[in-house]
C-alpha cells in the first residue's frame, strides 16, 4: 500500500482526528458530572479554609459529601450582587442543590471592561459573627489564578484567605497555595477602601495594614494575583461601602 | 500605542526564552553558528505569527465556554475548553510541516542544518506556550494577538541569535575540555538569563 | 537477553542521556527542579508518557504517511495525557490537581517526540517500549539530582521536610534565593555536563 499518496494522507488524517475527538468528547462528556462534583466541593472546601472554619489539611480529608454539609450548617445567607453593590437575586444554600457562582472568568472579564456582573457574596456564621466571602478570579505566570478572601464584620478586616492555580510553577508561584505563611499574611490586614489600591501585594518590606509580601522569586505570580485580587476588591467596594 | 508596548513587552519583558525559559531544546542545540540560528528563528518568527491567531480565532469562536453561541442559542453553553491543547498543537504541527516542507524544496542546506529539529518546532514549547499564553490573557482583538506572536517570535529570534554570535566568538576560547560545547552553552545561557531578569518589573 | 535490547536500555540513562547529551526536555527541567516532589511526579509522567507513546506509535508506524507524522504523533501524545487527565480529575482529583500542572510540560517535551522521531518510526514496539522508558528514566535521574541541590540550597528542605538544622540559620545563614531562579537550574546542568565529560572523555566535543 502507498503510504505516501495524497488520499491515503488525507483519509489517514481525517480518521485519526475523527476518532480522537470522538473518544476524547466521550470521555469528556460521560465524567463531567462526576468532575463537577469534585470541582463544586473543592471550590467549597476552599471558601471554608478561607474563612477558617477548617484548616487545608482538614479539608483535603473530608470527603465531597462531609464538605457540602459543612457548608450548608455554616452558611447563612448568599446572594449575588451587581457592580453597583445591590442585591440580584439569592443563592441556594440547601444542602441538596448547592448553588454557587462559578462562572468566575466570565466575571472577570465583565469587571474589567466594566459591564455589569453578578459577582457573588457568601456570609457564613461563626461564634455569633458573620464572616463575609467573596471570590476573585485573574491571570498568574502561567494560567489562571483565583481564591477566596474573608472579611470580619467590620467589612475591612481579614479573617483569612485561600488562594489557588492551575498551573502556576510547583515550589514558586504555587507557594499561593501551598505556602501557610503566605495565606497567614492576610490575617488581620485591612482593605483600604478610601485609597486606590485597596490592597498591595509588594516586593520585599510591607509597611502599610493593607500591604503583604510578595513571593521570593515568584514576581510574575505575585503581580497576577495582586491584580486579581484588587481588581475583585475595587468591584466590591460599592458593596462593602454601603454596609 | 497600546500595541507598541505590548510589542516591546512581549520582547525584552516577557522574552520567551529568558523570562519563561521556553523553547530551550531548540535553543541551545541549533545555536552553533549565526547563520542556522537566524533560518530556525525566523521559522519560529514565521510559525508563531501563523498559528498564534489562527488560534485566538479558533479559540473565541469554538473553544471558549459558550463560544459556540454564533451558532445558534441551544450551542450556547457547550463548552469545549477540553480540547484546546489538541486542537494547537494540532494547528500547530500542521504549519510546521508546510513550513518543513517549503525549507526542504527551497533551501535544501538550511534543511540538512536544521536536521531534527525543523520537525521538533511543533514540540517547540515557545509555539504552544505563546498559544496558551494567548488563551489565558484574554486578548480582546485579533490585532493583539498577532502583534504578541510577532514581539514573541522576534525576542526568541533575538535570543539564539544572541547566543550564537557567543558561540562563535566563544570556539576561539580556552574552554575546559570536559566543559566545551554544550557544558559552557548551559552555563553561558544562565548567565545571560541572569542580565535579562533586570528587565523584569519594568511596566510599560 | 542479548545484548542489543540491554544497550538499549543503558544508553538513554548515561551515555546518551535525554538531558545532557541529546539536549531534550530542558523546559521542563527547568520549570519543575524547584523542589524534590514536583522532580518526581514530572520523572514518572514522562517515563510512562514516553513508553507508552513509543509503544502505540511503534505498533502504527507503517501505516502513518510521512508528510503527516507529526501531527499524528503529537495527536496521539496529546490524546493519551488529556485522556489520563479526564479520568483522573474524575476519580481521583487530589492526585489530578497535583499533575494538572505538568500536562502542557509533558505534551511538548521534546523527549517524547524525540524519541519517536529517532527510535520508534523505525523499530519494533517492544524494543520501542524499553527505549522509551530507558530515556525517561535518564531524564528523570537528572531531574531529580538538580532539584536535590536546589531545593537543599534554595530552600533548605529535602521533599518540603526541613534539613538544614535551625541553628545554622541563627548562626547567620541564609537560604540562596538565586538557587530558586532558573538561570542556575542551566548552570547547575551544565556543571553536571562538565562532570559526566571528565569522567566519559568521548562524549567531549572538539
Amino acid at each position: 500500500m502507498n503510504t505516501n499518496s495524497n488520499v491515503y494522507t488525507v483519509i489517514y488524517s481525517t480518521l485519526i482526528v475523527v476518532l480522537v475527538a470522538a473518544l476524547l468528547a466521550f470521555v469528556a462528556m460521560t465524567l463531567k458530572p462526576r468532575q463537577d462534583a469534585n470541582i463544586k466541593a473543592e471550590t467549597i472546601s476552599q471558601m471554608l479554609c478561607a474563612a477558617q472554619f477548617y484548616t487545608k489539611d482538614e479539608c483535603s480529608a473530608m470527603g465531597n459529601d462531609k464538605v457540602l454539609e459543612a457548608y450548608a450548617s455554616n452558611i447563612r445567607r448568599a446572594f449575588l450582587i451587581d457592580e453597583k453593590g445591590d442585591s440580584l437575586r439569592a443563592l441556594n444554600t440547601d444542602v441538596k442543590n448547592i448553588e454557587l457562582q462559578d462562572g468566575l472568568k466570565a466575571q472577570n472579564a465583565a469587571i474589567r471592561k466594566g459591564k455589569s456582573a453578578q459577582l457573588p457574596v457568601y456570609i457564613f456564621g461563626k461564634d455569633g459573627r458573620e464572616i463575609t466571602v467573596i471570590p476573585c478570579y485573574g491571570a498568574g505566570l502561567w494560567g489562571p489564578v483565583w481564591g477566596y478572601l474573608a472579611f470580619a464584620d467590620d467589612a475591612k478586616t481579614f479573617v483569612g484567605a485561600y488562594f489557588d492555580h492551575e498551573s502556576e510553577t510547583p515550589g514558586l508561584g504555587a507557594k499561593i497555595k501551598d505556602d501557610p505563611d503566605f495565606r497567614a499574611q492576610f490575617v488581620g490586614k485591612q482593605a483600604d477602601w478610601a485609597s486606590s489600591p485597596v490592597f498591595a501585594i509588594v516586593k520585599g518590606g510591607a509597611a502599610k495594614a493593607s500591604e503583604i509580601d510578595a513571593i521570593t522569586g515568584a514576581t510574575m505570580t505575585s503581580k497576577g494575583l495582586g491584580t486579581a485580587v484588587n481588581t475583585w476588591l475595587e468591584a466590591y467596594k460599592p458593596y462593602f461601602q454601603k454596609k | 500605542m497600546e500595541y507598541l508596548s505590548l510589542f516591546v513587552k512581549s520582547i525584552f519583558v516577557d522574552n520567551m526564552i529568558f523570562a519563561y525559559f521556553l523553547g530551550m531544546c531548540s535553543f541551545l542545540a541549533v545555536s552553533k553558528n549565526v547563520k542556522t540560528a537566524s533560518g530556525l528563528g525566523l521559522a519560529v518568527i514565521f510559525v508563531l505569527l501563523v498559528t498564534l491567531p489562527i488560534n485566538y480565532l479558533l479559540n473565541k469562536y469554538v473553544l471558549q465556554p459558550g463560544a459556540l453561541s454564533w451558532m445558534g442559542e441551544s450551542f450556547a453553553n457547550v463548552d469545549l475548553s477540553f480540547l484546546s491543547f489538541i486542537i494547537f498543537i494540532a494547528v500547530i504541527a500542521a504549519i510546521v510541516q508546510i513550513v518543513e516542507m517549503v525549507v526542504e524544496k527551497f533551501a535544501p542546506s538550511l534543511y540538512a542544518s536544521l536536521g531534527i529539529f525543523l520537525p521538533l518546532i511543533a514540540v517547540n514549547c515557545a509555539i504552544l506556550g505563546g498559544s496558551l499564553f494567548m488563551q489565558n490573557k484574554d486578548f480582546t482583538s485579533f490585532g493583539e494577538s498577532a502583534v504578541y506572536a510577532l514581539g514573541s517570535g522576534i525576542g526568541w529570534f533575538l535570543a539564539i541569535v544572541t547566543l550564537a554570535a557567543i558561540r562563535e566568538k566563544m570556539a576561539y576560547n580556552n574552554v575546559p575540555p570536559a566543559l566545551k560545547g554544550i557544558g559552557i552553552t548551559f552555563i553561558t545561557v544562565g548567565l545571560m538569563a541572569m542580565a535579562f531578569m533586570t528587565f523584569m518589573g519594568i511596566t510599560l | 537477553m542479548n545484548a542489543n535490547l540491554k544497550e538499549t536500555i543503558l544508553n538513554p540513562i548515561f551515555k546518551g542521556n535525554p538531558i545532557t547529551v541529546l539536549v531534550l526536555g530542558i523546559c521542563s527541567s527547568l520549570a519543575v527542579t524547584v523542589e524534590m516532589k514536583g522532580a518526581l511526579v514530572m520523572a514518572l509522567s514522562v517515563i510512562i508518557v514516553t513508553g507508552v507513546s513509543s509503544l502505540i506509535l511503534s505498533l502504527l508506524r507503517n501505516t502513518i504517511p510521512n508528510r503527516v507524522r507529526i501531527i499524528v504523533q503529537l495527536v496521539v501524545v496529546a490524546m493519551m495525557v488529556i485522556l489520563v487527565d479526564q479520568v483522573l480529575k474524575a476519580f481521583a482529583y487530589s492526585i489530578d490537581k497535583q499533575l494538572s500542572v505538568y500536562i502542557g510540560l509533558i505534551i511538548t517535551n521534546c523527549i517524547v517526540m524525540g524519541r519517536i522521531e529517532a527510535f520508534a518510526l523505525g523499530n519494533k514496539p517492544i524494543p520501542s517500549l524499553l527505549d522509551g522508558l530507558a530515556n525517561g528514566v535518564g531524564y528523570g535521574l537528572i531531574l531529580i539530582v538538580v532539584a536535590f541541590f536546589r531545593e537543599l540550597f534554595g530552600s533548605g528542605t529535602l521533599f518540603g521536610v526541613q534539613v538544614i538544622p535551625n541553628a545554622l540559620y541563627e548562626a547567620g545563614y541564609v537560604n540562596n534565593g538565586l538557587v530558586i531562579l532558573p538561570p542556575m537550574a542551566l548552570i547547575l546542568i551544565g556543571v553536571i555536563i562538565w562532570i559526566q565529560r571528565g569522567i566519559q572523555k568521548d562524549l567531549q566535543e572538539k
